[in-house]
């Protein structure tokens, strides 16, 4: 998705140059979200203003929002058929695969060390089976995140 | 119940970082276990849906579930809270021109969340696996699944209209 931004707003329309992309890159990655909306902001920001960040949400948001209730509304309609049923039957399977797979290669690709393989699967029980809200956790690791940054900061001077 | 949904999914917005895997889980807790607004086998649903549709999952099952939940007025109301804190943080980011992605201490943040992530990836696929598996089917198609998606690196769309194409067969 991201060459194809970088396609329409820097090659074609030349609408920002690269750096301004690449820092607008880096902060829609670093704030929560979807990128792409993220992203959409600050381009829209950069071009025209506030208007333009709203238009330009808007073009991001509404093709897959009227995509979606248009299914939305198929789906309530025709759930109950046996035939959807089937299909549902295989999907959510499949969903579940989906998921593993990035799981298994962010793993590989997170080159986590095996001391720290407590933090992730500590959080996977703690919000799969004593659901414990992810909230609490993300908190938690910002907090831990900051507070080590000052102690090592505080260390070196 | 707009507002309290529009509110919920403002807070799923404000907290979803490691992209839309790692948010599912914390959508299935507010939107199943806490508000009942769905069942875990329809979120399973959803959430096959929003993989088969084009734009950022979050935004695809946060319309989804408002829909399911409140009509046009729902999913309106549900896909405006997940993106408003969003928009609020990417404002205050590009108006000030913070370079956060150089600080250190932000930096760290996010090395630290990364492995958080991790776990929450995991949950998802654990909470949408608890209502997937009732028979010796649903695991075969698990483990062709992922076979294909890990050998071939499939694009999801195509393995889940296959995966589609033989429940309506098979299943």
């Amino acid at each position: 998705m991201i060459p194809l931004i970088h396609r329409e707003v820097v090659e074609k329309n030349h609408w920002l140059d690269d750096e301004t992309f690449l820092d607008g890159l880096a902060a829609s990655q670093s704030c929560p979200g979807p990128i792409a909306v993220n992203f959409s902001v600050y381009i829209g920001m950069h071009l025209k203003g506030f208007w333009g960040m709203i238009v330009a949400v808007l073009g991001t948001v509404l093709p897959s929002f009227v995509f979606i209730v248009i299914i939305a509304a198929l789906f309530t309609q025709y759930a109950q058929l046996t035939l959807v049923q089937k299909a549902f039957h295989a999907l959510k399977p499949a969903v579940v695969a989906l998921i593993a797979s990035p799981l298994l290669q962010m793993t590989r690709s997170s080159q986590i060390k095996p001391a720290f393989l407590w933090v992730p699967v500590l959080v996977m029980i703690l919000v799969a089976f004593l659901n414990i809200s992810p909230i609490w956790i993300i908190l938690t690791t910002i907090i831990f995140s900051v507070l080590q940054s000052l102690w090592q900061k505080n260390r070196s001077e | 119940m707009l507002l309290s949904m529009f509110l919920t999914f403002c807070k799923i917005g404000l907290f979803s970082f490691g992209g839309g895997y790692a948010i599912l889980a914390m959508i299935q807790q507010e939107v199943v276990t806490k508000n009942a607004w769905i069942t875990s086998s329809e979120f399973a649903d959803i959430v096959a849906i929003s993989q088969m549709t084009p734009g950022p999952i979050a935004i695809n099952a946060a319309t989804f579930i408002g829909y399911r939940q409140g009509g046009i007025l729902g999913s309106v109301a549900c896909t405006l809270g997940v993106i408003f804190p969003s928009i609020i943080l990417m404002l205050a980011i590009t108006l000030t021109y913070i370079k956060l992605s150089k600080l250190p201490w932000f930096q760290n943040i996010f090395q630290k969340l990364r492995f958080v992530t991790l776990g929450l990836i995991a949950a998802a696929m654990i909470l949408i696996g608890k209502t997937a598996f009732p028979d010796f089917f649903s695991i075969i198609i698990f483990v062709a699944a992922l076979f294909v998606s890990w050998r071939w690196k499939t694009n999801p769309i195509y393995l889940l209209l296959g995966a589609a194409v033989i429940g309506m067969i098979l299943g």
